[in-house]
C-alpha cells in the first residue's frame, strides 16, 4: 500500500517536472515585439551610456504606437493641463496614449511605468514624483527598447533616461532677478533698495537653479551697493523654503520683518513661485509695510489676478502647452527614426549626462499680461 | 461536491480566497489580451509588492493579538533613510547599512513594545505617535532630499537569481531548482500528513485518490508558475525580493503554527485574561510582536529603497494601510485571535493583482483606490455576514456548492 502511494506520487512529480522542463524556449526580448537586433542595440546603448542624445538607435516605430505618460499627480493646474493636452495631442498625431497620474506615490508611479512597458509603449514620458527613485524601472524600460523622456523635472540617479524636456531653470531665475530689478526701478524710485531673498524647496533640483540664476543678476548689484539685503541672508540654504511650503515662507517673512524692518521699509522680495509670493505679500501687509516688488512663478490664477491688480509685481509663465508641444515633437522625431533631436545643453544626473531640451519661460507683468494670455481664455477672464 | 471538498482537504475557507485570486488573474488576463500572465509582469508584480506583503506578515500577528500598528510606513521610511544617509556619509559597506537599518527597526519596535506592554498604552495610540515621530524624523534627517541607496541593495530590491547550468531547460535554472524544491516539499508534507491520518485511521482520513489528485493539481500549478517566472528574458528569473518574501513566509508560518510563541499570540488575541490565567506571559507576547513588526518594517524599507535606488522623504506614506487591508482581506478578525499567515499572503496578492490588472487596463490611481476600497469592504462584510449566519466563506456564496443549493431548495 505504502509503496503504491509512493509510486503514484513519484510518477506525478516526474511528469510535472518534465512538463515544466519542456515549457518552450525563452523569449529573446521582453514583451515588446521589436526584432531581436534592435533590442540588443538599445540594450548595448544603455550600457555604454555616454551622451544620451547621440547614442539612440535610429530605427523608428509604428505611427500608431502606444506612448506612455506618467505624471506625478493632478493636484495643480499645470499637471491637470498636461494630462488633457498629452491625451489630445498624441491622439491627434495618431498615437495611442496611456496617461496615468501617481497620486504623489513613488511606488504607484514605478508600477505604472512597468505596466506601460508591459503594454508595449515605445516612448514613456515621465514627470517624476521623485526624480531619483525610478532607477530600476527606467533601466528596465531601456532594456526593453523603450525611449524615456523626463518631463518638467530632471530624472536623477539612473542611466535609463534619453532626455529631459523642461523650462530652463537657471534662465527662469535670471528672468526673476531681472524682473525684480526692473520692478524696483519702476515702482520705488532711486536706490539703494532694501530687499530680501527667498528660495524654493531644497528637495526640488530646480530650486537651487532658480536661486543661482536670480543671484547671477542680483549679486553684482548687491556688491555695488544698489541693493541691500537687510537681514544679510543670501545663501540658498538660509533662504530655502522647505517643501515649497507657503506657510513656512510666511513665517520666515514675518520674522524677517519684525527683526530687521522696524525702522525701515522693504522695497522688494525675490520669490521663487507664486504661492510664496502671496505668502510674502500677506506678511508685509500684516506688518503694515507698503507693498513691495515681489516676483513669482507659474502664473497661478490667484497671482495672475494680483499681477493684474498691481499687487504682485510679476509672475513667470511656463505654459504647459509649450512643454507638451516640445515633448510631442521629440516623440514624432523618434517615431520617424530620426532619433533624439540634437541639443547643446546637458546636465549630469549623478550617473550620466542627460540631454536637456530647454524652453524659455515668459515674464508676465501688468503691462504685458493681455498679450501673454491672448489665447488662454480661462486666464483672460481673470484680467477684467 | 463532496469529492471536490475531499481534494481540497476540507479547509474550504483558505481555498476560496485562492479561487478568488485565480478568477481575478484570469479575468485580467482575458481583458488585457494576455498581458497579465507574462513572465515580466509577474516578476514586476512580485518585486513591486514584496514590501507590502512583508509588512502584512508582521501586521497579521499584530492584528491577531488585537492591536494595530500605524507606524510601519514611517518606520520603514525612517530606517531606510537612516541607512542611506549613514552609508553615504561614512562610506559604509552595504551590509553594515542593512544591519544598521535592522537595528533601528528593532530599537523602534522595542520602544513601541515598551509603551504597549509595560505601560499598557493601546497600540493604536503608541504607534500613532510613532507614525508622526518617525515621519517627521525622516524629513528631519533627510532635509526633504532623496539620498541614493548603496548600489548593491538593488540586488535585494529588484534583482534576479543567477543563471547557471545547461540551457536546454529553456528557463532560468535557479527558478527551476526553486520550483522543484517547492514541488518536492509539497509532496513530502502531503505524504506525511496522509500517513499520519492513515495511522490514526477512522472516517476522517482522506481517501488516497483525493490526496493524489490534490498533489497533482497543486504540483501542476507550482510547475506552471515556475515556468512563468523562469522563462522570461535571459537574465531574469524569480525575483530576489520574492525569494526573501518566500523565506519570510515560511519562517512566520512556522512561528505562528508550530511554536509555543505562535500559540501564545493566538491565545492572547483570543482572550487575554484566559491566556494570562493559563500561564501565558501576555506583556512579553505584546512586546515581541510589536518589536517584530518594526523589524519587518525595516526590512521592507530596505527592499523598497533597493528597488527605488534612493531613499525619499515620502517613502512609506500609507503603507500601513495597504498592509492592514491585506490582513483583513485575508480573513483576520478585527477583534483579534483569528487569521493566518498564508491567508494574509493571499489577501495581499489579491490587492496586488487588482492593482496590477487595473494599471494594465490603464485605469487611473483614483479609480483604482475606489475599487480597492470596495473590495476590502466587500470581503470583510461578506465574511462577517457569513460568520453571523453560520455559513462558510465569501466565495462559497459566489460559487454556491451543490450542497448549499440543495439545502436551500430542500
Amino acid at each position: 500500500m505504502r509503496k503504491k502511494v509512493l509510486a503514484m506520487l513519484l510518477t506525478a512529480a516526474m511528469s510535472v517536472t518534465m512538463l515544466s522542463a519542456c515549457g518552450g524556449g525563452r523569449e529573446g526580448s521582453s514583451t515588446s515585439d521589436s526584432s531581436d537586433a534592435s533590442t540588443e542595440e538599445t540594450a548595448d546603448a544603455g550600457e555604454d551610456s555616454g551622451d544620451a542624445a547621440e547614442e539612440t538607435s535610429s530605427e523608428g516605430f509604428e505611427a500608431d504606437a502606444t506612448i506612455g505618460i506618467a505624471l506625478p499627480w493632478l493636484g495643480t493646474q499645470n499637471w491637470a493641463e498636461a494630462q488633457d493636452m498629452f491625451k489630445e495631442q498624441l491622439e491627434a498625431e495618431g498615437f495611442s496614449a496611456i496617461v496615468q497620474a501617481a497620486d504623489q506615490k513613488v511606488a504607484t508611479q514605478q508600477q505604472q511605468i512597468e505596466s506601460m512597458i508591459e503594454n508595449g509603449a515605445k516612448v514613456i514620458v515621465v514627470g517624476p514624483v521623485d526624480g531619483s527613485q525610478l532607477g530600476t524601472v527606467l533601466e528596465k524600460a531601456k532594456d526593453a527598447g523603450v525611449y524615456v523622456l523626463g518631463y518638467d523635472r530632471l530624472i536623477e540617479n539612473t542611466t535609463g533616461v534619453d532626455g529631459v524636456v523642461q523650462f530652463g531653470s537657471v534662465k527662469t531665475g535670471e528672468l526673476q532677478g531681472q524682473a525684480l530689478l526692473d520692478g524696483l526701478k519702476e515702482k520705488k524710485g532711486d536706490g539703494p533698495y532694501n530687499i530680501e531673498l527667498f528660495g524654493g524647496g531644497p528637495a526640488d533640483p530646480n530650486a537651487p537653479n532658480f536661486f543661482t540664476g536670480a543671484m547671477s543678476v542680483l549679486q553684482p548689484e548687491i556688491d555695488a551697493g544698489n541693493l541691500v539685503v537687510v537681514s544679510g541672508q543670501t545663501d540658498f540654504t538660509q533662504c530655502a523654503t522647505e517643501d515649497w511650503d507657503n506657510k513656512k515662507a510666511q513665517q520666515r517673512m514675518d520674522s524677517l520683518l519684525s527683526g530687521n524692518y522696524s525702522d525701515k521699509e522693504i522695497d522688494g522680495v525675490l520669490s521663487p513661485n507664486d504661492g510664496i509670493a502671496r505668502a510674502i505679500l500677506t506678511a508685509c501687509e500684516d506688518a503694515g509695510q507698503p507693498v513691495p516688488v515681489v516676483t513669482g512663478l507659474d502664473a497661478e490664477d490667484e497671482s495672475v489676478k494680483l499681477v493684474w491688480e498691481g499687487t504682485q509685481y510679476c509672475t513667470v509663465a511656463k505654459p504647459t502647452k509649450d512643454l507638451v508641444a516640445k515633448t510631442v515633437e521629440i516623440i514624432k522625431s523618434l517615431q520617424a527614426g530620426d532619433g533624439m533631436p540634437p541639443t547643446d545643453v546637458t546636465a549630469n544626473n549623478g550617473k550620466v549626462d542627460v540631454a536637456i531640451y530647454e524652453l524659455d519661460p515668459t515674464v508676465v507683468t501688468q503691462e504685458n499680461a493681455k498679450e501673454v494670455f491672448a489665447d488662454d481664455e480661462a486666464r483672460m477672464e481673470l484680467l477684467q | 461536491m463532496k469529492q471536490i471538498k475531499q481534494v481540497l482537504g476540507g479547509d474550504l475557507r483558505q481555498y476560496t480566497m485562492v479561487l478568488a485570486l485565480a478568477v481575478l488573474i484570469i479575468f485580467f488576463n482575458v481583458i488585457s489580451d494576455g498581458r497579465m500572465l507574462t513572465s515580466s509582469n509577474f516578476q514586476n508584480l512580485l518585486s513591486g509588492n514584496a514590501y507590502v506583503l512583508i509588512l502584512a506578515l508582521g501586521m497579521l500577528m499584530v492584528i491577531v493579538i488585537g492591536q494595530i500598528d500605524l507606524s510601519v510606513g514611517s518606520v520603514a521610511g525612517f530606517s531606510a533613510m537612516a541607512m542611506c544617509i549613514l552609508a553615504q556619509k561614512y562610506e559604509l559597506p552595504w551590509f553594515i547599512g542593512v544591519l544598521i537599518a535592522i537595528a533601528i527597526g528593532l530599537a523602534i519596535g522595542a520602544w513601541h513594545g515598551f509603551f504597549l506592554a509595560k505601560l499598557g498604552i493601546p497600540g493604536f495610540i503608541t504607534t500613532l505617535g510613532g507614525m508622526l515621530m518617525f515621519r517627521g524624523g525622516v524629513i528631519w534627517i533627510s532635509k526633504s532630499i532623496s539620498v541614493p541607496a548603496p548600489e548593491e541593495l538593488r540586488f535585494f530590491g529588484s534583482g534576479y537569481l543567477p543563471e547557471w547550468g545547461p540551457t536546454f531547460t529553456g528557463m532560468n535554472n535557479s527558478t527551476l531548482l526553486l520550483g522543484i524544491i517547492a514541488i518536492v516539499w509539497y509532496i513530502y508534507t502531503e505524504l506525511k500528513r496522509y500517513k499520519s491520518e492513515a495511522s490514526i485511521g477512522g472516517d476522517s482520513a482522506t481517501p488516497l485518490w483525493a490526496v493524489v489528485t490534490r498533489v497533482v493539481l497543486v504540483s501542476l500549478l507550482l510547475a506552471y508558475f515556475t515556468w512563468l517566472f523562469g522563462s522570461g528574458r535571459e537574465g531574469t528569473s524569480f525575483p530576489v525580493p520574492g525569494l526573501i518574501l518566500l523565506i519570510l513566509i515560511f519562517i512566520y508560518h512556522t512561528i505562528t503554527q508550530k511554536t509555543t510563541f505562535g500559540r501564545h499570540v493566538y491565545a492572547v488575541g483570543g482572550n487575554k485574561n484566559a491566556a494570562a490565567l493559563s500561564g501565558v506571559n501576555v506583556s512579553r507576547t505584546y512586546f515581541l510582536t510589536m518589536m517584530n513588526m518594526s523589524l519587518l518594517s525595516a526590512i521592507a524599507g530596505v527592499l523598497f529603497v533597493g528597488r527605488s535606488t534612493a531613499a525619499g522623504p515620502a517613502d512609506g506614506t500609507s503603507w500601513e494601510m495597504d498592509a492592514i487591508a491585506s490582513v483583513f482581506i485575508g480573513g483576520a478578525a478585527v477583534s483579534g485571535g483569528v487569521g493566518t499567515i498564508l491567508a494574509t499572503v493571499v489577501g495581499g496578492l489579491v490587492m496586488a493583482v487588482l492593482n496590477n490588472g487595473l494599471m494594465l487596463m490603464g485605469v487611473g490611481a483614483d479609480k483604482t483606490q475606489v475599487i480597492k476600497g470596495l473590495v476590502l469592504l466587500a470581503a470583510v462584510a461578506v465574511d462577517v455576514y457569513n460568520k453571523n449566519s453560520g455559513r462558510s466563506s465569501i466565495i462559497g456564496k459566489l460559487f454556491p456548492s451543490k450542497e448549499s443549493t440543495e439545502k436551500k431548495e430542500g
